[in-house]
C-alpha cells in the first residue's frame, strides 16, 4: 500500500515536472517587479500621500490632514461626475456589446467576402483615439460639417438643430457614438476570436437535431462565448471608467458639467483649478473603485480560475 | 522547499523592495530639498526659452525673438520661441512654472495673473535691469508698466499692446439690412431684431465654448448698469454686492437680448469657439454681424481674410446703457500682455537684451500693422499703413476713457478664473440669476 | 458544411456598419486633398471637384515630422523595456510555483485594473521632483510600466501552452533555467512576443494623457499632442487636420499591412484564453 503510494507519488512529481532543475528562480521575476515598483506601485503610494496635502504645483505641498476628502465629499461636481460615469459605461457596454457580439459572430464565418470586410472594419483601431475624436470634432461642426450638410436629419427637435454639443443628451449621445465608433472594432475582433474557437461539432450536432439558425445561437454561440462575454465587458468596464481622451477633445466636460466624469474631473481639479490635492483624492476614489469593480466581476465569473467551455466535448 | 528557505527568499525580496522604497525617497527628497542652485544648473546651456500665447500674432513675436538672435549676445546665447495653444495657454503655464524646465521670459497679463508665480519667488524683478538700462523703463507709458508692479518692484515689460474691447461688425451685412452701428443698448436690440427678420440666424457671433468671450458681455454690462466701483469694490472683498439691485439689472439686460436670439438658439453658442476662428468665419461669411472681442480681433479676422479685415471690418464702441451709472466711455479689456522673467534664469544679460527689442522702431511698427495699440512712449509717430485708421480709433477710446476695467478673469486670482468662466457660462445657458450671484459672490478677494 | 440560406438581415445590418465605418474615413482622406473653402463651401461629404497636396506641405511644415520621430523613439524604447522584463517573469510565472511569485502574479494583475488616469497627478509630481518633466524619459517611464500586466499576462498564456514533458526533456539533459528559457521557452512563446511587442508599441504610439501632462516643448511632443494643438488652434481648418491624421495613420497602416496576423492574433489570444 504504502510502496503504491509512493510510486504513484513520484508519477504525480514526474508528470508536473517536479524536477529542480531548469525551474527559474524569483530572481527572475526581479527586474520586472523593480521596474514596476518604481514606476507604477510608487505612484500609486504617493497619490494617497497626495490626497492628503495641499500643492498648487509651485513649491511644496502642504500636509493638511483630511481637509481634501471632507471638501469633496460634499461637491457636487464629483457627485454628478459618479452619475455621468455610470451613464457613460451603462450606455457604451449597451452599445457596444450587441454590435460586437453579432459583427463578431458574423464575422467567424470563413466565407471570402467577410474576410475583406472584417479587414475594413478594422479600421478605426489604427487610428489612435485622439485622432478619432479629433476628425469627430470636425465632422459634426455646427457651421461646417456634416450637421450643416444633412440638415435634413439634423434638423428640429431630435438633434437640437445640430448644437450638438450645447445639449447634455446631444453631447452625452455624441460620446457614446463616437465611443462606439472606436472601440466596436476590438471588441469584434475579440468576439471574432471566441467564435472561432467554438467547436464545429457542437452546431452540427444540433443541426442534424434540427435546431434553426436561431436556436442556434441562442442555445450554443451565446453559452460559448461566455468567456469572451466577461473578458470584454470588463474590458469595457475598466475603459471606460478611464476614458479621457475623447472627453477632453469634444466636449471638455460641457455643456456645464453633463459630461464631466470622474476621472475628467480629476484632471480638471489638478490641472486646470490648481488644487493637485483634492485631484489626487479623486485619483485614489478612481483606483479603489475599478479594483473593487474588477474583483467582483472576476470572482463572480470565475475568470481567474478560467474553466474551459470546452468541458464534456 | 524547505521552511527556512521560504522565509530567507521571503527576507530578501522585502529587503530588495524596502532598499529600493529607501532609495526612492532619498533621491526625490534630495531633490526636492535642494537648493535653487541645482536646478539653474540643470537649465538648458546657451538658450533661453520665450514662451507666448498661441495665437495670429506670433509670426511677429517670432520676428522679435530672430532680431535678438541676430545682436552679439544673441549669437551667443540663442532666444527659442515656444507657443502654446491659446486655449490651453493659462492651464500649461502653471504646470510648466512649477516644473524644472520653466521657460526664462513667458507672456502675461499682469495683474492677477502672476501674483501666485510672484509670491512662490518664481519671478525676477526687473528694477535692476531698468537701472542698467534706463531705456527699457522710459520707452514704455507709466500706467501700463504699474499694471505689472507689485509692491515696488516691476516684474513686466509690455510686448503687445493694449486691448479694449469692442463691439466689432461686419459692414455689409449691416448695410445690407439698412443699420447703423448701435449706439445704444435699445439700438442694439432693434438692430437685432432687424438682423433676424432679415435671415441672419446668429446676429451677435459668440465663442460660448471658450467661456471667457462670454465673461466680455458681463464686463460691460456691469460697468455700464452698476459702474465701474462695481468691480473694484468686489475684489476688495464686498461679496454682498453681487445681490444688488444694479446686479439685477445686468444680468436682466443681457437676458433680454439673449432671449431675443441675440447669439443664436439657445445654447448654440456652446458649441462654438473663437479660439479655433470658427466666430471669426462666421462674420466673415456673413452668417453673424457682431462679434464682442477685445482689440486682438482685428490679427485674428486678417489672419483669415486680409482684404476682409482692411475692407469690411467695422468697430464701435459698446453701447450705453442709459440710467445705469457707468459712463459711455468706460472700457473693459486687456491693459497689456507683459513678458515676465524667471527668477533662476541661468543668462540674465541675455533676456535684458532681448527684452530691449520691446521698444524698437521696427518690432513696434510689426505690432501696429497687427492692430495693436503698443504702449510706447514712441507709438503715436509710427502709426502708418492700413492699420492706421483703426489704431487711431482705438487711441481716441483709450485717451476718453475715465475707467478700464482689466478682464474679470485676470483681475481675480487664477485659481478663481474657472469659477468666473463656469458662471457666466451657466448664467448664460439658464438665466439663472440666482445661481450666477451666489457664485459670484463666493470668490476668494484678490489680498 | 450544409449549405445555409444566405442570412439576408446579417447582410444588412454588417453594411449599415459597413458605410457607419467608412464614412468619417472618407471624409478623412478625401478632405486632406480640399483646399478650405472647396470644403466649407461644399461639406464634408461631396465629392471633391480639385485636387491638392498643400495641406500636406502645410502640417509637415508645422512640425509634424519631429513629432513623429520622438513618438518613434518613445515607441522603440517602450518596446525595449518591455521585451527585456516580460518573458523572464512570464517564466517565473509559469514555472515557480512558490509564494513569492504567485505575489508578483497577482501584484501584475492588480496593476491591470489600475487606470493609468489615476495616478497621473502623482506622476506629475514625481516626473517634475526627479527634474525629467518635458522630456521623453517622462513618458517612455510610466507607458512602459502601464504596459507590464497586460503583456505579462499574454505571455504566461503563451508559453502555459509549452507541456510539461518538453519541460521535463529539457531538465532530463541537464539544462539550466537559462537554457530551458533561451533555447524552449522563447522560439516556443514567439506568438505571444510578437503580440507583445504589438500591443505596447501600439500602446506607446498613441498615448496621449502621459505627453499631455509630461511635456510641453515641441522638441519632444508626440504628434498626438501635434494633432490636439493643431486643432485646438484652427479646427475650421478641417482639410489640414484631416491631412494631419491621415499621416498619422499612414505607419500603423504600413505595420498593419506587414504584421496583421500578429496583431490579430494576439488579440483574439485574449479572448479565448
Amino acid at each position: 500500500m504504502a510502496a503504491l503510494a509512493a510510486t504513484s507519488r513520484q508519477r504525480r512529481r514526474k508528470s508536473s515536472g517536479g524536477l529542480k532543475i531548469g525551474r527559474p528562480s524569483f530572481l527572475w521575476s526581479l527586474p520586472a517587479i523593480t521596474f514596476f515598483a518604481i514606476c507604477a506601485i510608487a505612484p500609486l503610494c504617493v497619490v494617497v500621500w497626495l490626497s492628503f496635502t495641499s500643492w498648487d504645483a509651485l513649491g511644496s505641498p502642504a500636509w493638511v490632514g483630511a481637509g481634501n476628502w471632507r471638501t469633496l465629499f460634499h461637491d457636487p461636481t464629483l457627485r454628478n461626475s459618479f452619475k455621468v460615469t455610470a451613464i457613460l459605461t451603462g450606455l457604451g457596454i449597451v452599445t457596444q456589446t450587441p454590435v460586437s457580439l453579432l459583427l463578431g459572430v458574423w464575422a467567424a464565418g470563413y466565407q471570402r467576402n467577410r474576410a475583406i470586410l472584417s479587414a475594413l472594419y478594422f479600421i478605426p483601431l489604427l487610428m489612435s483615439a485622439t485622432a478619432i475624436s479629433i476628425v469627430w470634432l470636425s465632422l459634426l461642426d455646427p457651421y461646417y460639417g456634416l450637421p450643416h450638410e444633412l440638415h435634413w436629419l439634423f434638423g428640429n427637435g431630435f438633434f437640437e438643430h445640430g448644437y450638438l454639443f450645447s445639449y447634455p443628451s446631444t453631447a452625452i449621445g455624441v460620446l457614446t457614438f463616437v465611443g462606439m465608433w472606436q472601440w466596436t472594432p476590438f471588441h469584434t475582433l475579440i468576439y471574432q476570436g471566441g467564435a472561432r474557437a467554438i467547436p464545429q461539432v457542437l452546431y452540427q450536432a444540433a443541426a442534424i437535431d434540427g435546431a434553426g439558425r436561431f436556436r442556434q445561437f441562442l442555445y450554443i454561440t451565446l453559452p460559448q462565448l461566455r468567456n469572451t462575454i466577461i473578458t470584454s465587458v470588463v474590458l469595457m468596464l475598466v475603459g471606460s471608467l478611464t476614458s479621457f481622451d475623447t472627453i477632453l477633445i469634444l466636449t471638455s466636460g460641457r455643456p456645464g458639467i453633463s459630461t464631466t466624469s470622474t476621472s475628467y474631473y480629476m484632471y480638471i481639479k489638478g490641472f486646470q483649478q490648481f488644487d493637485f490635492g483634492s485631484a489626487s483624492v479623486i485619483g485614489v476614489l478612481l483606483v479603489i473603485v475599478s479594483t473593487i469593480i474588477s474583483l467582483i466581476v472576476v470572482r463572480a465569473s470565475g475568470w481567474d480560475k478560467m474553466r474551459s467551455t470546452q468541458e464534456g466535448v | 522547499m524547505s521552511p527556512s528557505r521560504k522565509w530567507v527568499r521571503r527576507g530578501v525580496v522585502t529587503a530588495a523592495l524596502a532598499l529600493v522604497g529607501a532609495a526612492l525617497f532619498a533621491a526625490f527628497g534630495a531633490r526636492s530639498s535642494g537648493a535653487a542652485q541645482t536646478r539653474s544648473n540643470g537649465r538648458p546651456a546657451n538658450k533661453i526659452v520665450v514662451l507666448v500665447y498661441g495665437d495670429a500674432q506670433n509670426p511677429v513675436e517670432q520676428y522679435a525673438v530672430n532680431t535678438y538672435n541676430k545682436t552679439a549676445e544673441g549669437k551667443k546665447v540663442k532666444a527659442v520661441l515656444e507657443t502654446i495653444p491659446g486655449a490651453n495657454y493659462q492651464t500649461k503655464l502653471q504646470t510648466l512654472m512649477g516644473s524644472s524646465n520653466a521657460p526664462d521670459v513667458f507672456f502675461n497679463w499682469g495683474g492677477g495673473s502672476i501674483t501666485q508665480f510672484q509670491k512662490a519667488g518664481l519671478l525676477l524683478p526687473l528694477n535692476s535691469f531698468m537701472k542698467a538700462n534706463p531705456k527699457l523703463k522710459s520707452s514704455f507709458l507709466p500706467s501700463i508698466l504699474n499694471a505689472a508692479k507689485i509692491g515696488k518692484n516691476y516684474y513686466g515689460i509690455p510686448m503687445r499692446g493694449t486691448q479694449p474691447v469692442m463691439l466689432f461688425y461686419n459692414k455689409s451685412v449691416l448695410a445690407a439690412n439698412h443699420l447703423t452701428p448701435p449706439k445704444t443698448w435699445a439700438d442694439l436690440l432693434s438692430d437685432v431684431a432687424a438682423l433676424k427678420k432679415g435671415g441672419v440666424q446668429v446676429p451677435i457671433a459668440l465663442g460660448g465654448a471658450d467661456q471667457w468671450p462670454t465673461l466680455m458681455w458681463f464686463e460691460y454690462a456691469y460697468d455700464r448698469v452698476a459702474g465701474p466701483s462695481f468691480v473694484t469694490d468686489a475684489l476688495a472683498g464686498q461679496s454682498s454686492l453681487w445681490k444688488t439691485a444694479a446686479s439685477n439689472k445686468a444680468l436682466a439686460d443681457l437676458g433680454q437680448l439673449i432671449n431675443a436670439g441675440a447669439f443664436g438658439p439657445s445654447k448654440s453658442w456652446d458649441s462654438v469657439y473663437f479660439t479655433k476662428n470658427q466666430t471669426a468665419q462666421m462674420v466673415i461669411s456673413g452668417q453673424a454681424a457682431f462679434e464682442l472681442m477685445g482689440s486682438w480681433y482685428y490679427s485674428t479676422i486678417q489672419s483669415q481674410s486680409a482684404s476682409f479685415a482692411a475692407k469690411s471690418l467695422g468697430y464701435t464702441a459698446f453701447p450705453s446703457i442709459p440710467g445705469g451709472k457707468g459712463n459711455l466711455n468706460d472700457l473693459a479689456g486687456n491693459t497689456e500682455n507683459y513678458y515676465s522673467v524667471l527668477a533662476k534664469t541661468r543668462y540674465p544679460q541675455a533676456v535684458a537684451d532681448f527684452l530691449t527689442v520691446m521698444y524698437s522702431p521696427t518690432f513696434v511698427k510689426k505690432e501696429l500693422g497687427l492692430g495693436n495699440l503698443t504702449t510706447t512712449t514712441s507709438t503715436p509717430a509710427l502709426i502708418t499703413g492700413t492699420t492706421a485708421p483703426y489704431l487711431k480709433y482705438q487711441y481716441s477710446l483709450i485717451k476718453k476713457a475715465p475707467a478700464f476695467q482689466l478682464s474679470w478673469d485676470q483681475a481675480w486670482p487664477q485659481t478663481d478664473s474657472n469659477a468666473i468662466h463656469t458662471a457666466v457660462a451657466g448664467y448664460f445657458d439658464s438665466l439663472d440669476a440666482g445661481t450666477f450671484e451666489t457664485a459670484m459672490a463666493g470668490l476668494k478677494p484678490a489680498s | 458544411m450544409t449549405a445555409r440560406r444566405p442570412n439576408y438581415l446579417a447582410g444588412v445590418l454588417s453594411g449599415v456598419w459597413l458605410v457607419i465605418v467608412l464614412a468619417p474615413v472618407y471624409v478623412l482622406v478625401k478632405a486632406s486633398l480640399q483646399t478650405q473653402t472647396d470644403y466649407d463651401s461644399s461639406g464634408p461629404l461631396s465629392i471633391p471637384t480639385h485636387i491638392t497636396g498643400s495641406n500636406f506641405g502645410r502640417v509637415i511644415h508645422s512640425g509634424f515630422l519631429r513629432f513623429f520621430v520622438n513618438t518613434g523613439i518613445i515607441t522603440a524604447a517602450v518596446v525595449a523595456i518591455v521585451v527585456v522584463l516580460v518573458p523572464p517573469v512570464a517564466f517565473a510565472i509559469v514555472r515557480n510555483r512558490s509564494r513569492t511569485v504567485t505575489i508578483v502574479f497577482r501584484v501584475f494583475l492588480m496593476g491591470l485594473t489600475v487606470p493609468i488616469q489615476a495616478v497621473i497627478v502623482p506622476l506629475y509630481f514625481l516626473i517634475s521632483k526627479a527634474g525629467l518633466y518635458d522630456t521623453l524619459l517622462a513618458v517612455i517611464l510610466p507607458t512602459a510600466a502601464f504596459s507590464l500586466p497586460i503583456s505579462t499576462i499574454i505571455m504566461t498564456g503563451s508559453m502555459r501552452d509549452i507541456t510539461g514533458e518538453l519541460y521535463e526533456a529539457m531538465a532530463l539533459d541537464g539544462a539550466s533555467s537559462w537554457r530551458t528559457f533561451r533555447y524552449l521557452v522563447l522560439p516556443l512563446a514567439r506568438g505571444g512576443l510578437a503580440t507583445i511587442i504589438v500591443f505596447s508599441a501600439l500602446n506607446a504610439w498613441n498615448g496621449f494623457l502621459l505627453p499631455l501632462i509630461l511635456t510641453q516643448s515641441a522638441h519632444v511632443r508626440v504628434f498626438t499632442l501635434g494633432l490636439y494643438d493643431f486643432q485646438t488652434v484652427s479646427s475650421i481648418d478641417a482639410p489640414a487636420i484631416c491631412a494631419a491624421v491621415v499621416l498619422s495613420i499612414i505607419p500603423i497602416l504600413v505595420v498593419y499591412l506587414f504584421a496583421r496576423r500578429a496583431l490579430i492574433r494576439g488579440l483574439m489570444g485574449v479572448g479565448g484564453k
